[in-house]
């Protein structure tokens, strides 16, 4: 008997209980951000920024690409085409120069005069590549990079999204860090498309290049 | 006995003797008002057959305005489950997603209407139909008003009891027919849950009915004028035989914590998964026909109905200001709706708290604790009708205060000894098991 009053007595109080959690998140404000109409990125309402070092799209300073292809070798689903020309013998497009991160999150390329690791506390100027001169604090440089010299024409870098299964190895060996993922909302998330084929990317800019004749010698992939 | 059940249980009095002493039940109805205040021309035809057109009239009123009812109810149940899980729920057709079940609707009807090959095709087409009219054919019995109800019959809840067993058919034949396994054993389970729960819903009425002497819809509304006399808190017996009737209500339209004949993750769809398009509409109109009217019942049984908590000598009558008064004090078709849908918005509250029941657990909720209680109730009215024959004040007092006493004595000091639970492991067992 003082079993069954207790499973009598246990039934409803445990719904009473059940009940009076649901009408608690009934009277709570939803959580839900409409998406297409209502993007968190933009109104930025109570919404984190996504986390540094988010995989998001990927983008290739193409700048500072040396076409070295090893993110074309790693790539688990060869997703990265490239084809490049390799130069002259001899012939470099730059000389080694240094691309200087600011913690500000800007960059500078150019040398460093002097010591490539500044002491502490000092000025620092750099020699850009428009033979210009800039001086910043020793204080706001976040790293040095070393930009190598490029000795191949790069004739085509595309990157299909549509196949990329965001394992972020191509931005792990490159060596210039110049292939990353964007971890910011807006580039690295908002990039549907309707065609399919507008997610192919094609950063290779053969204008960017001086081309030479018919002296250049097609460059193998085992290079 | 009693004058009431003396006529509720006299043949004579049924009205089915003929059909014209049938439609004379219907003397009281507001159509007929209404036809021989606008439409006299009615008084020309023959009786017989001016009382039917106006009893055509009213179920074309009744016709048309019920299957809207689903259309907001569909809507208020989405709304409410997504925003107990912190979800906004429809939000694109029409401001908020007001017309989302309108598009639901359209989509259906263009939807193909499929009927298994192997199955019984004249079963398949007339189940939906059988539930459909069964659930709207509950609606002529209740009042919604003095003069707003279809049909006051004078064995009105009999009727309703009677109509509403009758979905247990349409089930089974929609289960039978789709020859399929998911439908078959969805049809089965509704049949054991159903005719299970009439039980305690029958025995749940039977207090009110033995308390108020009567089995006419309106006259038992007729005596609950003022809070203190709705039937709820009339006698401590009658207050858990509410409780008792709506969770049983709840158990017989097939809702969650009790829809095992429909459970999604076990049986699909149950009894309509092979049903598409208008026929599936008509369950899913069935349903929420059905929801609402059990809860329209249990208002009219214990809530009042159409009284409110103001007893209606003391408020202005007649003109807006009594209009409003009466609805604020949910009196009238305003407070009957307003019941009505408080009743419904607590079982989609509870439908998004609890989880489904076992179908042992179902079966022993029903038999070892619903119809036990049922019985005590109907035994303590008895003796409650004994001790007070007629309601008086001194009796109402009595009462509340015994149901507000009990509710303490559980909760408060009963409660702390109950929950503690079986003290040893074996007793665990057996507590587990029933």
């Amino acid at each position: 008997m003082r079993h069954y009053l207790s499973n009598i007595y246990l039934g409803v109080y445990t719904a009473l209980v059940g009940m009076r959690i649901t009408f608690k998140q009934l009277l709570k404000p939803s959580v839900t951000h409409q998406y297409p109409y209502d993007r968190p990125f933009e109104q930025k309402k109570n919404v984190r920024d996504i986390p540094k070092g988010y995989r998001g799209k990927l983008h290739n300073r193409i700048e500072d690409c040396i076409g070295c292809k090893k993110c074309e070798m790693i790539c688990p689903v060869d997703c990265i085409t490239i084809t490049t020309q390799k130069l002259p013998k001899g012939e470099r497009l730059w000389d080694s120069m240094n691309v200087v991160h600011l913690k500000d999150r800007t960059e500078i390329i150019g040398n460093i005069e002097g010591d490539e690791k500044p002491a502490p506390n000092t000025t620092v100027t750099i020699n850009t590549q428009d033979n210009g001169a800039v001086t910043v604090s020793s204080e706001e440089i976040a790293n040095v990079v070393e930009r190598k010299p490029v000795i191949f024409y790069l004739d085509q870098f595309d990157i299909d999204m549509s196949l990329c299964m965001y394992c972020g190895l191509c931005t792990e060996v490159c060596p210039t860090e110049c292939l990353i993922m964007f971890d910011n909302l807006g580039d690295g998330i908002e990039y549907s498309t309707f065609d399919r084929t507008d997610l192919i990317y094609e950063f290779a800019k053969p204008e960017m290049y001086e081309k030479p004749g018919d002296e250049s010698m097609e460059a193998e992939a085992a290079d | 006995m009693p004058v009431g059940l003396q006529s509720a249980l006299n043949p004579d009095a049924m009205g089915f003797e003929n059909l014209h002493q049938f439609f004379v039940q219907a003397s009281e109805n507001w159509a007929q008002r209404f036809a021989q205040e606008h439409a006299p021309f009615l008084a020309h035809l023959p009786a017989p057959l001016g009382e039917l057109a106006i009893m055509l009239a009213c179920c074309v009123i009744f016709v048309a305005v019920v299957p809207l009812l689903p259309l907001g109810l569909v809507l208020a149940e989405r709304k409410v489950s997504a925003h107990i899980q912190d979800r906004v729920g429809p939000m694109r057709v029409g401001p908020h997603g007001i017309l989302q079940t309108l598009a639901d609707g359209v989509k259906l009807i263009f939807k193909e209407d499929h009927i298994p090959r192997e199955g019984d095709k004249f079963l398949f087409v007339v189940s939906p139909y059988i539930i459909f009219a069964c659930s709207f054919a509950v609606f002529a019995a209740i009042p919604f008003g003095q003069s707003i109800l279809v049909s006051n019959l004078n064995i009105g809840i009999f009727y309703i009891m009677a109509i509403s067993s009758v979905v247990v058919m349409g089930v089974i034949m929609a289960g039978w027919a789709s020859n399929s396994k998911w439908s078959l054993l969805g049809a089965m389970r509704s049949a054991a849950q159903l005719v299970s729960y009439e039980i305690p819903i029958g025995l749940g009425i039977l207090t009110v009915v033995m308390l108020v002497q009567t089995l006419n819809m309106q006259d038992i509304v007729k005596g609950q004028d003022g809070i203190a006399n709705w039937i709820v808190f009339r006698t401590p017996f009658t207050f858990i035989a509410f409780f008792v009737f709506f969770i049983s209500a709840i158990a017989e339209v097939n809702r969650t914590p009790f829809d095992l004949p429909e459970a999604e993750s076990e049986l699909v769809a149950g009894f309509h998964t092979e049903y598409s398009g208008m026929r599936f509409a008509l369950f899913f109109i069935a349903e929420y026909a059905n929801m609402f009217a059990v809860s329209a019942i249990a208002a009219t049984l214990f809530l009042g109905g159409w009284h409110g908590i103001v007893p209606a000598e003391m408020l202005p009558q007649g003109g807006i200001l009594g209009f409003v008064l009466r609805a604020i004090t949910l009196g009238g078709l305003i407070g009957v709706v307003i019941k009505t849908l408080l009743l419904v918005f607590v079982m989609m509250w509870l439908r998004w708290t609890l989880p489904r029941l076992r179908v042992d657990q179902l079966m022993n909720l029903c038999w070892k604790y619903f119809i036990p209680i049922s019985f005590f109730n109907i035994l303590g009215v008895g003796i409650w009708g004994l001790i007070f024959p007629t309601d008086t004040l001194l009796s109402i007092v009595i009462s509340v205060i015994v149901i507000i006493l009990g509710l303490i004595f559980t909760f408060g000091v009963l409660g702390k000894s109950l929950s503690k639970g079986p003290s040893n492991s074996a007793e665990r067992r057996i507590s587990a098991t029933t």
